[in-house]
């Protein structure tokens, strides 16, 4: 079942992630994520926590989770540093929980009400060590709502931590959404007080800690990569849309991509939605155009990835300080076809 | 249950150092928790890292070892949505009243009912003996050469400004810390027991303490238990204070 109205990308996600069961929430206030928290406190189901700090913030979050409930934090990118060593340790213990970020300017306090993609990177590499984080970014108030489902269905299967991209432009922007259905996932875990069982930061093997033992982390984070790999293509999401003619390949994502839709007669446009782990169907996608190009609100993350990905270099449109420009980006896709960027 | 059985043989011997105090506090809790009839079922620790935030590995009840200075976070994520369960954090003094002591702070104010039971040695123990929040005046570690300078922290103070219940005790009185273990367990709300422990190795090495008996000694004639639930202990004294009315543990297997 659907229904239509009109709605803001935060509220999509509170309204999401109730919808997929949420029953607890830890968070610290926040621009441009605030309007989660806000929401989240109408629902009695959810117990909501207002907490001293991120770090708290998502430490809780992982204590709920282990103890039973689906659990969510939402923040930007301040908060979202200091939330990183709580990530790795709900990767370490298996903790199933949801990380929101809406992005703001960076670094450091940056621009709080204006939007960016400059935590990618961060998504992907954070956390010291390794580690396999599964990664949603829609770009519509409708797929706010739906992915912040998909993501705590993904948290339920993989037993990690999934963080959902939002930006500070579609997180405060209103617009007639779609709200449609997807299959809850429960929870598989036992929540804790059932046998005796130690979750522990330390490498381990089962509940016994085994920090001294290089085969025992080996074998610990090629489970944790395998995982998330299965989980992951359970969950392959992205939108190609290829036009006849096209030698040129646009890559943009989140609010970046709406943007790219307006160049979609002229430009074939590859958005990914699940952005880690990237979407390997973009290497064959990839291969049949001249020239790819990824435009972004940072100053060359994803590209980095994609060259790496695609083994060629690529195009690169820096969107910097908040700002989207049409004609700018039309002058950019120019130069990087004339090859003079 | 037993007294054994609330500890992991398998594990044994413990991470620990002969002579520390950390077994002392783990031997304590799992009487206290036979008295209450804990079990896996009803009672989960919690800590952080460091020495301290070993224990909770070595007992059979469910347990989540954490991040250093987060086992507070933690343990409030659990009580908050299972409310049933007693949720006991062992942690030490580092992690707890350093780098963690802004969870700690804000939890008594909350009001969580949560137990922390701190090991304080005055010491980082784990990272070879650094001076840590709680080291006294003028003593001497590895990053304190000249003496401290830094004024310990007051817990009991920080504490007792949120009217949450504090005991203190020492690893040298047994009978005592049984005792505010217990009391905290059975006390509903936030509940901090501040254990002085001995780590001869990274801290009574340096300071000329040839063993952990020297060190229990200094204990037994430096610390004065009172009698009673007195309003506030002085800095040598050591004991039970509450202002809060007490209550029975909750217990699902006893409702
Ligand atoms: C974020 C972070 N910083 C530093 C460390 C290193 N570290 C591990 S244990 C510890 C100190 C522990 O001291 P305390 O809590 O007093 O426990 P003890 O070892 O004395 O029992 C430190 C600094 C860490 N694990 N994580
Ligand atoms: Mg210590």
């Amino acid at each position: 079942m659907t229904h239509k109205l009109i709605l803001q990308g935060n509220d999509a996600v509170a309204l999401g992630a109730v919808k997929a069961g949420l029953r607890f929430f830890a968070g610290y206030p926040i621009t441009p994520a605030s309007e989660i928290l806000h929401k989240l406190v109408e629902f009695p189901e959810v117990k909501v926590l207002q907490m001293e700090d991120e770090i708290a913030s998502i430490n809780a979050c992982v204590g709920a989770s282990l103890a039973g409930a689906k659990a969510m934090t939402a923040t930007s990118g301040p908060g979202f540093s200091l939330m990183q060593e709580g990530i790795g340790l709900a990767h370490m213990v298996e903790a199933p929980l949801v990380v929101v970020n809406v992005q703001r300017v960076g670094p450091s306090t940056g621009m709080p009400t204006f939007g960016s993609q400059g935590d990618l990177l961060q998504c992907r590499y954070g956390s010291h060590g390794d580690y396999f984080s599964i990664v949603f970014y829609p770009n519509s108030v409708s797929e706010l709502y739906r992915y912040t489902m998909e993501a705590m269905n993904a948290a339920e299967e993989s037993l990690s931590p999934v963080i959902l991209l939002s930006d500070g432009i579609i997180g405060h922007l209103s617009e007639t959404a779609e709200l449609e259905d997807v299959t809850i996932k429960e929870r598989s875990l036992k929540p804790l007080g059932h046998g005796n069982r130690h979750f522990t930061s330390l490498t381990h093997t089962g509940s016994y800690p085994k920090a001294t033992a290089p085969s025992a982390h080996q074998e610990l984070i090629a489970g944790l990569a395998k995982k998330t790999a299965d989980v992951a293509r359970r969950y392959v999401r992205y939108e190609y849309l290829p036009v006849k003619g096209s030698h040129t390949l646009l890559i943009a994502f989140g609010a970046v991509s709406r943007a790219a839709y307006h160049f979609k007669d002229h430009f074939s446009i590859f958005r990914p939605v699940r952005i880690f782990p990237m979407i390997e169907d973009l290497k064959e996608i990839a291969r049949r155009y001249k020239t790819v190009i990824v435009m972004e609100m940072n100053a060359g993350q994803y590209t980095l990835l994609v060259e790496a990905l695609l083994h060629r270099p690529v195009g690169f449109i820096p969107l910097l300080g908040g700002a989207i420009n049409l004609e700018y980006i039309k002058e950019r896709i120019k130069k990087c076809l004339s090859g003079t960027t | 249950m037993s007294v054994r059985n609330y500890l992991r043989p398998e594990r044994l011997p413990t991470y620990w150092c002969p002579g520390c105090g950390d077994g002392l506090v783990i031997t304590s809790m799992a009487e206290v928790f036979e008295e209450l009839h804990c079990d896996e079922k009803n009672t989960v620790l919690v800590s952080g890292i460091g020495c301290a935030a070993r224990a909770p590995g070595y007992f059979t009840l469910e347990s989540v070892h954490g991040l250093h200075g987060r086992a507070v976070p933690i343990a409030e994520g659990i009580k908050i949505v299972r409310p049933e369960l007693n949720v006991v954090i062992i942690s030490g003094d580092g992690d707890l009243l350093g780098i963690g002591l802004n969870h700690l702070i804000h939890a008594s104010r909350r009001d969580t009912d949560i137990k922390v039971i701190c090991i304080d040695n005055q010491i980082y123990g784990m990272t070879g003996g650094q001076k840590s929040p709680t080291t006294a005046l003028g003593v001497k570690t590895l990053t304190s050469p000249e003496g401290n300078t830094d004024r310990p922290v007051d817990c009991q103070a920080l504490i007792k400004a949120h009217n949450s219940f504090y005991a203190r005790a020492t690893t040298f009185h047994l009978p005592l810390l049984k005792k505010a273990i217990r009391a905290a367990m059975e006390h509903r709300g936030f509940a901090m027991v501040d254990v002085r422990s001995q780590c001869p190795v990274n801290y009574g090495r340096r300071l000329g303490y040839r063993n952990a008996y020297e060190m229990l000694m200094h204990f037994k004639q430096h610390y004065k238990p009172v009698k009673g639930v007195v309003d506030r202990l002085a800095h040598d004294e050591i004991g039970i204070t509450s202002e809060n009315p007490k209550s029975q543990i909750q217990n699902p297997n006893s409702a």
